[in-house]
Parts: structure tokens; C-alpha cells; sequence
């Protein structure tokens, strides 16, 4: 094993063990124990990451974070690289007009920066839960992968062993399935793990600017926002939370580049 | 005849961190007179390109010289010049052309200003001076409408052209000497003997010494005074063409005879070499041709054979054939 | 080359025009009343709904709304905003300045300081400067743009009080001050959200210049010119740089959407009144006109950008011409 990958494994292991063990070892992130004295102390033992303005538990709310956000992303690609790779795989085996126009199709929904489309669409339906939300962000993650499993379908119908597999007369579906679609999926696979990354960051921006998953409920992006008033006197409002993004981008950043030596060698 | 380049003891090795140095370049010495064409001829992987590169200190990174290695040129050896001092040597003392005429011309510069900017490297000429000395390059190597062509992007020449310019911007220095790395290699064979012919007219007319580097012996004949066979780091034989052509006396050599088709000659098999040159560092004790060489006997394995002349000129380094006219 | 720059052009306007089509579409066909902004939490009888709704257009069939809307936008007039009651293209026109400004510096920046630390670190790339480059680069490309915009702000706005920590302009300055010190007030409001989208984004053309210039930098080319004696200086600008300039300029197209991300994002960090902050109050206030409005604009200059890198691709590859 790599030392990426080890570090990928061991950065993003430790996010996904304190989403799963968090509400054990950490209080009720919405408590509120303590309005008096007990808001925005600093780190200590009983509050490892300190306390937020509502004196609710950062630790606790950090760890909360990190099962909306992950359980989001997560969500988020699944449903993008099982949408992209359905339609990638019917782009690159159709001929003639209809694989043109999903060409087409593809390409300009390319062409249109996933934000704005998220925006319109947080617009037309109001805020959201994380269910729908992670649909709605796989819903603008998929043409990406569709594109790479497209152009990787195209490579492989033109190879040897997909002809011989035509020319022993097996139906078009079948050699799509069993010869061409795990070919395919090697670029889809390393795509989406880097996708984590952008759906993360994604999830967390829109929370930031109060378009995400609605307080108290806790977000990592959401923490942010709500530390801006407080940086100076609590800096560790910030920290906790942008620290964690840091953790969670790297580690799906560091798995996707080692599964890309993996499975894709040659390619940068 | 005294040389103008003479090459001493020549020995590039790399030395890769953690591992035993590579040594593709041993012991090569050799010399090149005023007007003489000498010819540097072996299989690709011999060293005869890192010999050209290292005459012009142009070595890849990790490259080093030996310590003994000497590269006298109008009474200065280059091998102990810097970076900067080197400099002047470049395209206006010794010229280089190389293989591949298709990456060799910078993409997005046009051809006259790659021609005026070797004109400039060297004497501070002003532009208009520069660009019709450039001109007068491109008709000297043959190129219709120089005066069109100066203004022409590398892409939109053919590779023929492009080697003409080539050897225009290797003109342009006025070199004494002039390096020619598998000129030919990359083009057609009807361009190619244009492009040798017009290395044979310049060397000619403006009494220029050329180092010409090929594999291909067909294209030295006729043209060379004088041949040397490189094989795995080190010449094996060194003679005038007539003598070598007339007479191989290397077992690789003649190998290498025997690999030129001949178009007048009967169909038969071609005979060429078995195997091919192992890569630097892997190489054989002794003469380091023996495992493919058809005459090898207990000696060649055991020791290296050393380069003895038998006349005058006729040099060979093997323990079979050298002295013994078969 | 007029051809293709005719045809590449209508290309261009045709995926402006499918992709905010696009939008007004799935405006339409999604849950979710088109004028929750108007009605918010307010009591309104049945008789008010429907002259609302008639008024707003809003049940009418999806192919009249969109011929309306196109036909609107070919005039110029991309509907009014729910919530300030005026033209989106005039709104649009007030927000335009900051997030050029604020997007254009960024480019500009990256295409002089960017470019010049990729070419610097691709040619020393052994020295400690160069490891410290790339360690800031990475962590600007590991950090979201807003926490490097909170930290900034936290050192110094709130530490230091080098700068303002959010706005445009002071609203103190008076009104009859000087060119020069409305020039430095301007400098001081931008230092910061400049800094952050530069930080955030500018591991991108350091990176990309780098392996450009190191693929040019063991070009055969380059030998050839060094045979030639070429000077060091002349080496690394006309045959090292120049050639590496070509695979940088198409990132250009690359570049835009995700400045239009980083803008989104930063803009709210700063209070910046652009396009960004716009998009994003609008989207809260579900004034969907506003949000369908700012997404086109924001579309045109992707592609309008892009459109931009492939005339900018044929400039400096000279062999495209032929093409």
C-alpha cells in the first residue's frame, strides 16, 4: 500500500469513525446546558473543542458535522456516479442521432457551473433536507462522470476483445455489461472519490452562506457562519470546523490519487 | 594534418543516487581535421549521440565527464570550460545539427528569427543586417523563395525544409566544425541523400570539419574520409572509408555490412546481427561484443581487447580478426 | 479564421441560450411556489393569489413562459425581482462592477504573479523558496475560500486593523474627497477579498505553468538552441516560457467557473456587493427572476471566457492557423 493511500485511509477512517462513535463519547449537539456563563469558553477538558455562543459543545456539533457532511457527499456521489455511469455507458454504445444529441446534452449541462444550477434550483424549491440535498447534488454531479465513462465506452467498443465478443454473437446489452461497463468504471470510480471533495466543499459553502442544511442542525459550513462573529474572541469556532473540511477534502483527494496509480496508471 | 577537434579519452557516466554508475561513454578518443567528414557509425544505444552532446557540453542533468576526458579545440579544452565559458564555442566555433528536424525548431518562433537569433548569439548585428544574412542562409541551403520562407512557421515547412533550416542556423555561426546527429534518420530516403549532399557541398566550400553521427553505413560511403565504429561505449574500429569499406576487420563491423540492403544485389536473407546492445550498465566483461560476435573465443570473455593499429591508420579492437586480413 | 470564429461564436450563444433555458425550465417543472419571495408568511385570501399570480404570470403553460421569457431576453428584459420590485437587469447592472473588478484582478494576478511563480519554480526546483511556494499553494487549494477568508479577516481586520474587514467602500469617506483617496480606500476595501480568491485559487496556474514548463525545459528544441549558444536569459523566456504558454492558455475557459464559485463564496465572506452576494440573498429570499437572471449572466461569461481562451489558443499556437 501507498503511503497516499495510507494517509487518504487513516485522515478520512478517522472522520468516519467520529461520525459513527460521536453521539457516545460526545454530548447532545443541541444542548444548550449552559446561556449564563457557559458560552464560548475555550478548550478544555470537558469541552475538547470548547464551546459555541449557545454554549453547545463544538466537539459534539464537530462531530455531528461530520455525519451530515460526509453522509451527504457520500449520498451526493453515489447518486452522481450511478447517473453519469447509466448515461455515459448509453452515449458511448448508441449510434447515430440519439448518441449525438446525448453528446450534446452532456457537453452543455458541462458547460453550466454546478452552482449557479444548485442556487436556481435552492430558489425554485426553498431549503432543503439532507436527503434532498444530496440528491439534488448528485443530480448536478453526474454529467462529469457520464463524460468520462462515455469517452472510455467509445475506447473499448473499438478493442479486440470487445469485437470478439461481438463476432461470437453476444447481444449488444451483454457486451456493454460484462465487457465494456468495469472497463468503464475505473475512470468513473476514481472521478467520483475525487468528487467527494467538490460535493464536501460544496455542501459546506452553501451552509456557509445559509443556503444549506438549516440551523441548529449541525454543518460544518453552518459552524462557520455562525463563528464570522466570534473569530476574535473564539477563534477556535472557526478553526475546528475549517480544519475538519481540510481533513476531509485531503483524504478523499489523497484515496482518489492513489486509486488513480491503481487503476489508471500513466495518467497524471 | 592536425586536427581542429581532437577528442580524448572521453568518458560520460551517471550516476544514479543508490546505484552502481552508469557508464555509456568509455574511453573514446578520436580527431577531426580542417574540411575532413568523419563519420561516428554504430547501432542506436552505443553512446555515438552522448560523444556528439558532450563535444558542446550539452549533456543531459546527472551526466559528468571523466576526470582524464579531454576535448581540444583550437587549443583550448572545452571539458574544463564552465556553463558561460562554453558559450562562445556554441554554433560560432563548433555547430551541431540534429535528428529530428520536427522538434528541433522552437514551434511558436518563426524560422528567420531562430536563424537571427544565432546570427545575434554570437556578433552584435543589427536586425535588418541579421534577417538578410538570414535570407541569404536559407538560398545557401537550398530553399525557394527565402525571402518568403524566412517569415514561415517550423509547422508549415515539410521535413526536409526544416532540416535545410537546420542547417542554416547551424551556418549561421560560421563554425569551424560542425556536428551532424543522425542528420538524415527522420526523413524520406529521396531527402535524405538531398540533405547529405548539401552537407558534402557546405563542408566542401567553406572547408568545414564534420563530425556526421548515423547507424547507417550506407549513407557514409562515398561521403566520409574517415569511419569509426562505436559499439556499447567504446570505438572498435577506426579507418578511411576506402580501407574500411574494402576491408572490415571488426566482427561487428562487418555485422554491420552485412545489415545494408543492396538494391543491386541478389534477393537473399539479410544478414544482420543477432540480439541487440544491451543497456549501459549491463554490459560484458572483456570485448564487450563477444556474446553476439560469431568469432568469439576464451580471450574475448576474459579481456578487453585493445585498439591497435595494424597500418598507419586502420585501427581494431578484437583479439580475433585485428592484423589478420581475412 | 473568420469562419471559424463565426461558427465558434454562434456555438457559444447557442449553449448560453440552452443552458439558461435550461434553468427557466427546471424553475418551472420543480415543487415550490414561484412566488413564495411575494406571499412569504403573510395571509392572503384566494381572490389576492390569483390576481398575484396573474400579474406574475406564474400559472401560465411551461411553453408561454418560456417564449416569454426568451422573447424578453432577446430585448434585453429578464423579468423584474420578486423582492426589490425593479428590472433584474438593472440590479444586475449595479452588481456587475464589484465582481469584475474583484474577478479580474484575480485573473490578473494569476496570469503575472502566477504564472512567473510556476515558471520560477519549474526552473529552481530543488531550493527551499520553491518548497515553500508549493506548500502555500497546497494549502490554499486545501482550504475552502471562505476560511481563508474568515482567517484573513481575523488577523488583519480584527487583530491588526490593517483593513477593513468587509464592504465595498467607507461609507464615512466624504463625499467630496479627492481621486487619491478614494483610490486608497478602494485599495484598502479589495486587499483582502483579493488576497483570499488569489490564495484560493492560485495553485492552479502555479501548478499547471510548472508542468508545462517542465515538459518545454527538456525539449529538443531547447538543445538545439542552446548548441547555438543561445544566452540563459533568452533560453528560458523565448524557448522555455513561451512554448509552456500555450497548454496554460486553454485553463483560461477552466479558470471562470470557478472564479464564478470562488466569487459566490468570497463575495459573502466581504459583504462584497457583486454578482456573488446577489445570488445568494436572492436565492434566500427565493426571488426567483433575480437568481434565473444573475445564473445567465454568470452562464455568458463562462462562456463568453471560454469563447475568449480558444481565440487567445489560436494567438499564441501558431500551428492552429492551418487547422
Amino acid at each position: 500500500m501507498t503511503g497516499t493511500l495510507r494517509a487518504g485511509l487513516v485522515l478520512g477512517g478517522g472522520l468516519v469513525l467520529l461520525a459513527i462513535v460521536g453521539p457516545w463519547i460526545a454530548p447532545d449537539p443541541l444542548a444548550q446546558p449552559d446561556l449564563i456563563t457557559g458560552t464560548l469558553q475555550s478548550p478544555s477538558a470537558t469541552h475538547w473543542f470548547g464551546t459555541d455562543q449557545y454554549s453547545r459543545d463544538v466537539f459534539a456539533r464537530l462531530a455531528a458535522g461530520a455525519r451530515a457532511s460526509l453522509g451527504i457527499a457520500v449520498g451526493a456521489v453515489v447518486v452522481a456516479t450511478l447517473l453519469g455511469t447509466l448515461v455515459g455507458l448509453i452515449a458511448g454504445g448508441a449510434r447515430g442521432a440519439a448518441a449525438e444529441a446525448l453528446r450534446r446534452a452532456i457537453d452543455l449541462l458541462l458547460g453550466l457551473p454546478r452552482l449557479v444550477v444548485l442556487l436556481v434550483l435552492l430558489a425554485a424549491v426553498g431549503p432543503l433536507t439532507p436527503l434532498s440535498l444530496a440528491l439534488v447534488l448528485g443530480a448536478t454531479g453526474w454529467p462529469a462522470i457520464a463524460r468520462l465513462v462515455r469517452g472510455e465506452t467509445l475506447r473499448l467498443r473499438e478493442t479486440g476483445f470487445v469485437g470478439a465478443a461481438r463476432a461470437l454473437g453476444a447481444s449488444p446489452l451483454r457486451i456493454l455489461r460484462r465487457d465494456i461497463l468495469p472497463g468503464a468504471m475505473a475512470p468513473a470510480l476514481v472521478a467520483a472519490t475525487l468528487g467527494i471533495a467538490d460535493a464536501i466543499l460544496l455542501e459546506a459553502g452553501l451552509s456557509f452562506i445559509g443556503l444549506g442544511i438549516q440551523p441548529p442542525a449541525p454543518t460544518w459550513g453552518g459552524m462557520i457562519l455562525e463563528a464570522r462573529d466570534h473569530i476574535a474572541s473564539a477563534p477556535w469556532l472557526l478553526l475546528a470546523p475549517g480544519l475538519a473540511l481540510v481533513v476531509a477534502t485531503t483524504a478523499a483527494t489523497l484515496i482518489g490519487d492513489a486509486l488513480r496509480h491503481r487503476l489508471l496508471p500513466g495518467t497524471r | 594534418m592536425t586536427d581542429l577537434l581532437e577528442v580524448r579519452d572521453l568518458r560520460i557516466s551517471f550516476a544514479p543516487p543508490g546505484a552502481a554508475p552508469i557508464v555509456p561513454v568509455d574511453d573514446v578518443s578520436f580527431g577531426v581535421a580542417a574540411g575532413e567528414m568523419v563519420a561516428l557509425v554504430g547501432e542506436s544505444g552505443c553512446g555515438k549521440s552522448l560523444t556528439g552532446l558532450a563535444i558542446l557540453r550539452l549533456l543531459p542533468r546527472g551526466a559528468q565527464l571523466g576526470p582524464k576526458s579531454a576535448i581540444r579545440f583550437a587549443g583550448v579544452d572545452l571539458a574544463t570550460l564552465s556553463e558561460t565559458t562554453v558559450r562562445p564555442y556554441r554554433g560560432a566555433r563548433i555547430a551541431m545539427v540534429f535528428q529530428d528536424p520536427m522538434s528541433s525548431l522552437n514551434p511558436v518562433m518563426r524560422v528567420g528569427a531562430q536563424i537571427v537569433e544565432a546570427i545575434q548569439a554570437h556578433a552584435s548585428v543589427p536586425f535588418s543586417t541579421a534577417r538578410a544574412r538570414a535570407i541569404a542562409l536559407l538560398a545557401e541551403v537550398g530553399i525557394a523563395d527565402p525571402a518568403d520562407r524566412v517569415d514561415a512557421w517550423p509547422h508549415q515547412l515539410s521535413g526536409g525544409m526544416r532540416q535545410r533550416v537546420m542547417l542554416a542556423i547551424a551556418l549561421a555561426g560560421e563554425p569551424d566544425v560542425l556536428i551532424a546527429d543522425e542528420p538524415t534518420t527522420a526523413l524520406d530516403v529521396t531527402v535524405q541523400a538531398q540533405i547529405l549532399e548539401l552537407l558534402d557541398t557546405l563542408r566542401r566550400t567553406r572547408q568545414m570539419a564534420v563530425l556526421l553521427i548515423t547507424h547507417d553505413l550506407g549513407i557514409v560511403a562515398g561521403r566520409a574520409d574517415r569511419v569509426l565504429v562505436m559499439y556499447a561505449g567504446r570505438i572498435v574500429e577506426s579507418a578511411p572509408a576506402s580501407t574500411l569499406f574494402a576491408a572490415p576487420q571488426h566482427p561487428y563491423t562487418r555485422g554491420l555490412f552485412g545489415s545494408i540492403p543492396r538494391l543491386d544485389g541478389p534477393v537473399e536473407r539479410l544478414a544482420s546481427i543477432a540480439g541487440v546492445v544491451p543497456p549501459p550498465g549491463q554490459w560484458p566483461s572483456g570485448c564487450r561484443f563477444h556474446p553476439r560476435c560469431p568469432l568469439a573465443v576464451a580471450a574475448c570473455v576474459a579481456t578487453r581487447p585493445p585498439l591497435v593499429a595494424d597500418t598507419a591508420a586502420h585501427a581494431t579492437a578484437c583479439w580475433v580478426t585485428a592484423g589478420s586480413p581475412t | 479564421m473568420t469562419h471559424w470564429l463565426v461558427r465558434r461564436t454562434l456555438d457559444a450563444a447557442l449553449s448560453t441560450l440552452g443552458g439558461v433555458l435550461l434553468l427557466v425550465v427546471l424553475v418551472q417543472v420543480l415543487p415550490g411556489d414561484p412566488l413564495a419571495a411575494v406571499i412569504r408568511d403573510f395571509p392572503t385570501d384566494p381572490a389576492t393569489l390569483t390576481a398575484l399570480r396573474e400579474r406574475w404570470g406564474t400559472d401560465l403553460p411551461l411553453g408561454t413562459v418560456v417564449a416569454r421569457f426568451v422573447g424578453g431576453a432577446l430585448r434585453g428584459d429578464l423579468g423584474t425581482s420578486l423582492a426589490a420590485g425593479r428590472p433584474v437587469t438593472t440590479v444586475l447592472a449595479e452588481r456587475l462592477g464589484p465582481t469584475l473588478l474583484l474577478g479580474g484582478l484575480t485573473l490578473l494576478v494569476h496570469f503575472t504573479i502566477g504564472l512567473a511563480l510556476g515558471l520560477w519554480t519549474a526552473l529552481h526546483p530543488r531550493t527551499l523558496r520553491a518548497r515553500v511556494i508549493g506548500g502555500l499553494t497546497l494549502v490554499g487549494y486545501a482550504l475552502p475560500s471562505f476560511v481563508i477568508g474568515l482567517i484573513l479577516v481575523w488577523l488583519f481586520a480584527l487583530t491588526w486593523g490593517w483593513f477593513p474587514p468587509a464592504g465595498y467602500s467607507d461609507p464615512l469617506l466624504a463625499s467630496d474627497a479627492g481621486l487619491g483617496a478614494v483610490l486608497l480606500d478602494r485599495v484598502r476595501h479589495l486587499a483582502l477579498p483579493l488576497t483570499t480568491m488569489v490564495l484560493a485559487t492560485i495553485a492552479v496556474p502555479i501548478r499547471h505553468q510548472r508542468a508545462a514548463v517542465d515538459e518545454t525545459r527538456e525539449a529538443p528544441w531547447v538543445v538545439a538552441a542552446r548548441a547555438r549558444g543561445v544566452s540563459p536569459a533568452r533560453l528560458a523566456v523565448h524557448h522555455i516560457w513561451r512554448p509552456a504558454l500555450t497548454p496554460i492558455v486553454t485553463l483560461l475557459g477552466l479558470w471562470l467557473p470557478m472564479l464564478v464559485g470562488g466569487a459566490v463564496f468570497v463575495e459573502a465572506v466581504f459583504a462584497w456587493p457583486g454578482i456573488g452576494t446577489l445570488i445568494a440573498e436572492a436565492t434566500a429570499q427565493r426571488d426567483v427572476p433575480m437568481v434565473v437572471g444573475a445564473g445567465a449572466l454568470l452562464i455568458l461569461t463562462v462562456q463568453v471566457g471560454s469563447l475568449l481562451a480558444d481565440l487567445l489558443y489560436r494567438v499564441v499556437d501558431p500551428a492552429q492557423d492551418a487547422a
